[in-house]
């Protein structure tokens, strides 16, 4: 059973990856994504992380891709104003051989790691000791990520307006 | 058993990794190159979560957190950098967007 989940959501993940990464229209390729990142919430669910399960769709899925599809479709980019790719076919397929030996190198590595095999505890990932763990042990972190989160909304502000000068 | 094992999550993580990557070197459409970057933050979250079920360790999904935050702060300034972009050279060609190295054509 976990194996036919594992084995479904990770080909809907690959899929929806090549997807994004082939399709012409950016707004194809936005929802490609989102069935990438639906599948790797399955997957997270499958890892015993349920806190990180709804993190994922609530956030991912339903702030920042809608945020992204919103923010294509205000564009209104026509088709004229896409860049023009005659060989992308061709560009993607050398990019990927490239990429073998990376891939190659990691995956040997990773091939030799001693694993535990135990199951884990019945609360792991739930979100009580995920907020234990966060607010003892990565206090200083979480601080700091509320005020890179201040920083960029500066940003984006700053950035957005009309330019008088 | 193949849902048991580190290796299969991994080996998962590394091909999206892949591609995110392959959209970042081959693509020129500004929005295709953000949604690699975001893929292989993706991926990368799922191979913090996978050591961190088989290290029995939470560490891993408090770092997967810290990354969606990172996430969400990257997608507000990155959008608002394409909408300036797009509204001074109506194109959405990374080609174009030279103007951080190089002096503006007019």
């Amino acid at each position: 059973m976990m194996d036919i989940l594992f084995l479904l959501l990770s080909s809907f993940a690959i899929l929806g990856a090549v997807g994004m990464v082939s399709f012409h229209q950016p707004v194809h390729s936005a929802l490609s994504l989102i069935l990438t990142i639906m599948a790797l919430a399955g997957l997270f669910a499958l890892l015993s992380a349920s806190f990180l399960f709804m993190v994922q769709i609530i956030i991912y899925a339903g702030a920042i891709l809608t945020l992204f599809i919103f923010i294509i479709m205000f564009l209104n980019v026509k088709e004229a104003n896409l860049p023009k790719e005659p060989n992308k076919a061709m560009t993607l397929f050398l990019g990927s051989l490239a990429l073998l030996p990376l891939n190659f190198l990691i995956l040997r590595a990773f091939y030799k790691m001693p694993l535990h095999v135990n199951p884990v505890a019945s609360d792991f990932g739930k979100i009580k000791p995920l907020g234990m763990e966060l607010f003892t042990h990565w206090l200083l972190p979480f601080e700091l990520i509320s005020i890179l989160l201040l920083v960029a909304l500066i940003g984006a502000v700053v950035l957005g307006r009309k330019d008088e000068a | 058993m193949i849902a048991h094992t580190l290796f299969a999550y991994i080996f998962v993580a590394m091909i999206l990794f892949s591609i995110g990557l392959l959209g970042v070197i081959s693509r020129k459409n500004i929005f295709v190159i953000y949604m690699s970057i975001e893929l292989m933050l993706n991926a990368i979250n799922l191979m913090f979560v996978a050591l961190s079920h088989y290290h029995h360790d939470m560490g891993g999904q408090v770092m997967a957190m810290m990354v969606i935050a990172i996430a969400a702060a990257e997608a507000g300034v990155f959008l608002s950098l394409i909408v300036v972009l797009y509204r001074r050279k109506k194109s959405l060609d990374s080609d174009l967007f030279r103007t951080l190295s190089q002096k503006e054509v007019a």
